[in-house]
């Protein structure tokens, strides 16, 4: 099987789990590209909040950006693999408004990989994206990746209980600023579920984790934040390349802590701003990211997207697909051991929209 | 060949066509419009210019003889044809509308679809298009310039050059000098906002500017500033306009096109030639798939003057261009997130309308209908 | 200079201070009034005042990327050199694709408010884009 690909050539593997992290860098070649492997692309359309307004009527502006992400993502040469829908397809968590989701996205040709966020989870609490969509959590490798897919946007028993309605429960986790809102969790069974899973599995394997809010804590304000992030940090911290994959966040924003490269995915619907631009309370935006243009609010695209990733390179490659903007291409540096984008990353190459306040 | 109509034939014979017509931009030109973009290997001298227009209406720089820049960019109807999309040799209909030449020295890019950066870039492709002019290469007009007494002089004025160091990028250069001088702003807009003169626009056209800037959302790329107006953002944007041509069929359109251009096939070619392919807008000049079906935004100083309107000049009036963008376009998967329904009344439309209007240069009120 | 005459002496004397005297009590209880109007601009700008169910966190979360201390400035969506106000209903009737507030309407000034105190410390940058 492909995992063979990877133990050729490494004859040290098994020792990869003992030595301590900073040789395991060196003998194993974290900086290194592995010896072995397929390239393949996949597409990443994400957070569409859909949002329906009675009957058969939506709300226009974020239709037209899913609609637009589907017809690109059929129109890329080469064909990607598959596309990850990455969270989000619903803004109230409405049957209306994931049916809809449903049928705006049949029209993709490649097979879909499902990742649940908040705004779909919290009225039923997963029930009708576990009963029509995908499992919450789930794994599947392919070419020789591993590839896991977690349910990030949990939170907290009491908070949950707290609401008397779906309706409010769903409402409050919606509000992004929300003073009364709860901070996102992947929570002990999906922890021990995820042990047990990567457990099979060769530290020399590539492993990408999908999910809806980022692995690391950047604003807790806006649960641009996981709890639990150091805990699911840890069990990643064996394999070699680890790359997370999340959305939450509708902007550009990439990381590298110890072994994992952070990318964030764009959203078709709207952009968030950098919570540097919230001055009443401190941030812990990435220094790495270089950030995208700011957005002209008439054109209701900019600032939107979706993304392209290769493993042309050994490691994830993330080309944001930036409407009504320059493409941006962020790509790990294998001499730098974390992502770099390839035009702007230098001080001196930035340009004024980048600048955002 | 349309036959012409003999309202115009009569300002044919009136507006005189010579030498003297040929001015370098003044400052009542230029009121509501920034100097005149003058790149820095082709200042702008009247020698040029005068050399420029005479390049532009010369007949021999065509396959049969019949063919000059002003056959299409004609100086009597505001440097357009008034067709909905242009005719060049034999008769050949292109896909496309032919643009004013009056203020696209402010243009970042020429044509529809951007595919030139400057005005010298520009005019050397219709002369080697099968469907303008017709010619299999420049050397002919290198060979009539460089032969022509009265071009040998000129050019040795204009450029210091003797015949024999004549280039087709000197005649380039020529041409993109005199079109430098059809420049114009100086409408009654520019008199009202830039010039102080509150009675220059009609009430109608006071409350047009004011649906412009407000509910007609005009302004975000029809551009107008505080003391200056382009009316364009100079980036291209898809309305939807003949894309319903080419959308069930985008993956074969697009191999197509791309078969094209390996095959060695001039993007101006392609384009000019195929409906299909001429729909593909900006993308046949990034290959970017989300520039599918987007178009330059055209300035609309002097609007009134050159229907019909889009790059297919599919809308004949600016009541029929003001109803398109109340109905919010054509809507399609790819179409501009600035575009939606607006909801106007019939007043704002008439007033809209009655603005537009008022953007005509006094300079060039008399050409065009 | 000119006397004053005595009888206005005499009147200074007899009134009481002037009403410009304000106390502790005062600023408390006028900044009250003021966040009781921002609370209110909290409100409406957490919910939905165009038809089409956007609010106006959804791109401003915290009223972030709003820049109150940057107005007045050229606003390229209007064309102009505008207030914060017009760029208010310029978003009302665009992205919430709903109707303008009177400029001087209680609901502007709230919501004015509130953007204002989210971006409070931050110093003044008229015509910053």
């Amino acid at each position: 099987m492909k995992r063979r690909q990877f133990l050729k050539g490494m004859g040290l593997a098994g020792l990869g789990a003992t030595l301590p992290f900073s040789l395991v860098e060196i003998s194993f070649g974290m900086g290194t590209k592995p010896a072995e492997h397929e390239s393949f692309t996949f597409a990443y359309i994400s957070d569409s909040h859909l949002t329906h307004l009675g009957g058969t009527r939506f709300t226009r502006n974020f239709d037209q950006g899913l609609r637009k992400a589907v017809m690109e993502v059929n129109l890329m040469e080469p064909k990607p693999d598959f596309v990850v829908y990455g969270g989000d397809l619903a803004q109230l968590g409405k049957r209306e408004e994931l049916d809809h989701g449903l049928e705006l996205l049949s029209a993709l040709r490649p097979p879909i990989k499902w990742v649940i966020g908040e705004h779909d989870f919290y009225l039923d609490m997963g029930r009708y994206w576990e009963d029509k969509i995908s499992p919450l959590h789930y794994s599947f490798d392919h070419k020789g990746v591993h590839f896991v897919v977690l349910n990030s946007i949990l939170t907290y028993e009491d908070w949950i209980a707290r609401w008397p309605t779906a309706e409010e429960r769903m409402a409050n986790m919606a509000r992004l600023d929300n003073p009364h809102g709860s901070p996102f969790l992947v929570g002990e069974a999906q922890l021990r579920w995820l042990q047990e899973d990567l457990a099979k599995y060769d530290a020399n394997v590539p492993v990408v984790v999908l999910s809806h809010s980022p692995l690391y804590k950047i604003f807790k304000p806006w649960n641009f934040w996981t709890d639990d992030a150091e805990r699911v940090q840890k069990l990643l911290q064996r394999f070699h390349r680890v790359t997370v994959l999340h959305g939450h966040v509708h902007q550009v924003l990439y990381n590298q802590i110890g072994n994992i490269t952070f990318y964030a995915m764009m959203a078709t619907a709207w952009p968030w701003p950098y919570p540097v631009s919230y001055v009443q309370k401190p941030n812990q935006v990435p220094k790495l990211t270089v950030f995208m243009n700011r957005a002209d609010p008439f054109h209701e695209r900019d600032g939107t997207g979706w993304d392209i990733l290769d493993l042309d390179s050994g490691a994830i490659t993330n080309h944001y697909q930036l409407w009504l903007n320059e493409n941006r291409t962020v790509a790990f540096d294998f001499k730098l051991k974390h992502p770099v984008d390839l035009k702007y990353q230098d001080p001196d190459k930035r340009i004024p929209p980048q600048f955002h306040y | 060949m349309k036959p012409i109509p003999a309202t115009v034939a009569g300002l044919c014979l009136t507006v005189a066509v010579s030498a003297a017509e040929v001015r370098l931009p003044g400052k009542r030109d230029l009121l509501g419009l920034p100097p005149v973009p003058v790149p820095a290997d082709n200042p702008l001298t009247l020698e040029k210019a005068v050399l420029g227009k005479k390049l532009f209406e010369d007949r021999r720089f065509s396959a049969d003889g019949t063919i000059s820049c002003a056959h299409c960019h004609r100086p009597e109807l505001a440097f357009q044809d008034g067709l909905p999309v242009s005719e060049g040799i034999g008769g050949r209909k292109g896909t496309r509308n032919a643009p004013t030449v009056i203020n696209a020295a402010y243009y970042t890019t020429q044509f529809w679809d951007g595919r030139r950066p400057t005005l010298e870039a520009q005019s050397k492709d219709p002369f080697v298009n099968p469907i303008e002019h017709g010619l299999k290469s420049h050397d002919p007009i290198v060979g009539v310039v460089r032969s022509d007494p009265a071009y040998r002089q000129a050019f040795e004025r204009a450029f210091g050059v003797k015949p024999a160091q004549i280039t087709i990028d000197h005649v380039a250069r020529a041409i993109a000098s005199f079109e430098r001088t059809v420049v114009a702003g100086d409408s009654p807009f520019d008199r009202y906002l830039y010039g102080g003169d509150k009675n220059a626009l009609s009430p109608a056209a006071v409350r047009g500017l004011a649906v412009f800037r407000g509910k007609g959302r005009c302004v975000s790329c029809h551009v107008i500033e505080a003391s200056t107006a382009l009316f364009t953002d100079n980036d291209f944007h898809n309305l939807g306009v003949g894309f319903d041509r080419i959308a069930d069929r985008l993956p074969e359109i697009i191999a197509a096109f791309r078969k094209a251009k390996a095959a060695g096939k001039p993007v101006d070619e392609a384009v000019l030639s195929q409906q299909e392919l001429s729909e593909l807008g900006r993308f046949a000049v990034t290959g970017e798939v989300s520039d599918l079906g987007k178009f330059k935004t055209s300035t609309l100083r002097n609007i009134a003057l050159t229907a019909p309107y889009m790059h297919d000049g599919s809308l004949k009036t600016l009541e029929e261009v003001v109803d398109f963008y109340d109905r919010g376009g054509f809507d399609n998967p790819m179409l501009d997130g600035g575009i939606r329904p607006l909801g106007l009344t019939a007043q704002e439309k008439a007033d809209l309308v009655a603005f537009l209007k008022s953007l005509t240069s006094s300079r060039f009120a008399t050409t065009g209908r | 200079m000119k006397r004053i005459p005595v009888w206005l002496m005499l009147a200074a004397l007899a009134v009481p201070a002037p009403g410009d005297e304000f106390t502790e009590e005062d600023l408390k209880r006028w900044k009250a009034e003021y966040m009781k109007v921002m609370e209110r601009g909290e409100k409406l700008f957490h919910s939905p005042l165009g038809s089409n169910n956007v609010s106006c966190d959804q791109c401003h979360p915290n009223g972030a990327n709003t820049h109150p201390e940057t107005y007045p400035k050229f606003q390229k969506q209007l064309g102009k050199v505008a207030t914060l106000r017009e760029m208010i209903n310029w978003c009302l009737q665009n992205p919430l694709e709903g109707k303008p507030l009177g400029l001087d309407s209680d609901e502007m000034i709230a919501l004015e408010a509130y953007i204002h105190w989210e971006r409070r410390g931050v110093p003044l940058a008229p015509g910053k884009h």
